[in-house]
């Protein structure tokens, strides 16, 4: 098996400038210094996670948006009908 | 409350549009809370019931109402989002709570002037045997807004744990218990 597959390439990486709030910035500092990892790491997670988050969110916001679409404008025995239970005017003996 | 991150769950089709038509500010948080850590997980049952009701309604219907179901259906089928698909386990699984609990716990559905046959509501028993199977196999707990039926599946599996070894106990979570 080649080397590759064992070493998977890390991942690319560029250098830029922030301005970050004083706070965040001591505290992505402290995190670094208990966790033995240099501030480009922590912040790196930190920016990965809130990313993460706010996709996950646009999403979610599109599932519930699609959803109120599939679902609204139904009466009560025609959202029965979707949920499966069929419904049909009783006989009268 | 049910921390949405212990997920993921499986969603039971009636629990599946009861929150998604959620207005009140603590289902709809409940459902953010969870998307932002899982997809919503359903039965291919689902699917089928789902899609089995728009074309029923569909095919009751007429002019402009015909357009409005159509786009709900599109609305729905763009939405999907985990199938966890029948599989053998779970032929195997559900075929063994069919034949613990081959009737339905409960009476057919009845409103005002309507019905559900008695043909229909073991369908309907079928199909909810089927997906507390899935659950059961794909080790999710089951997110359900019908007590009845799933309570008694449930008791049969704990009172015979031999029939489904390695498995369970199936674990359920009301909708409405999540607000």
């Amino acid at each position: 098996m080649s080397r590759k597959a064992h070493f998977p390439s890390p991942l690319k990486k560029r250098r830029t400038t922030l301005t970050l709030p004083t706070e965040s910035l001591t505290e992505a500092h402290r995190i670094a210094r208990r966790r033995k990892v240099n501030l480009s790491t922590v912040i790196a997670e930190a920016l990965n996670e809130g990313l993460r988050l706010q996709t996950a969110a646009e999403r979610g916001a599109e599932v519930l948006e699609r959803y109120k679409k599939a679902f609204s404008g139904f009466s009560d025995e025609e959202i029965s009908i979707l949920d499966g239970v069929i419904l049909e005017p009783a006989v009268r003996p | 409350m049910l921390n949405p991150a212990a997920g993921p769950f499986l969603f039971d089709t009636s629990a599946e549009s009861w929150l998604g038509r959620a207005e009140r500010s603590e289902a709809l948080r409940w459902m953010r809370g969870y998307l932002l850590h899982y997809e919503i997980h359903i039965s291919a049952v689902t699917v089928m019931e789902r899609v089995r009701g728009y074309s029923l309604l569909w095919r009751r219907a007429e002019g402009s109402k015909r357009e409005r179901i159509d786009a709900a259906r599109v609305a729905y089928l763009t939405n999907l989002g985990r199938v966890v698909p029948l599989d053998g386990a779970i032929a195997v699984v559900a075929g063994e709570i069919m034949a613990l609990v081959p009737e339905p716990p409960t009476p057919p559905r009845r409103s005002h002037q309507l019905l559900e046959s008695r043909q229909e509501r073991l369908a309907r028993w079928r199909f909810d045997e089927l997906i507390a199977a899935t659950a059961l196999v794909a080790r999710m707990p089951l997110i359900h807004n019908n007590a009845s039926d799933f309570e008694a599946i449930r008791s049969a599996i704990e009172g015979a744990p031999e029939r489904f070894p390695g498995l369970g106990p199936l674990e359920l979570i009301r909708c409405t218990s999540l607000v």
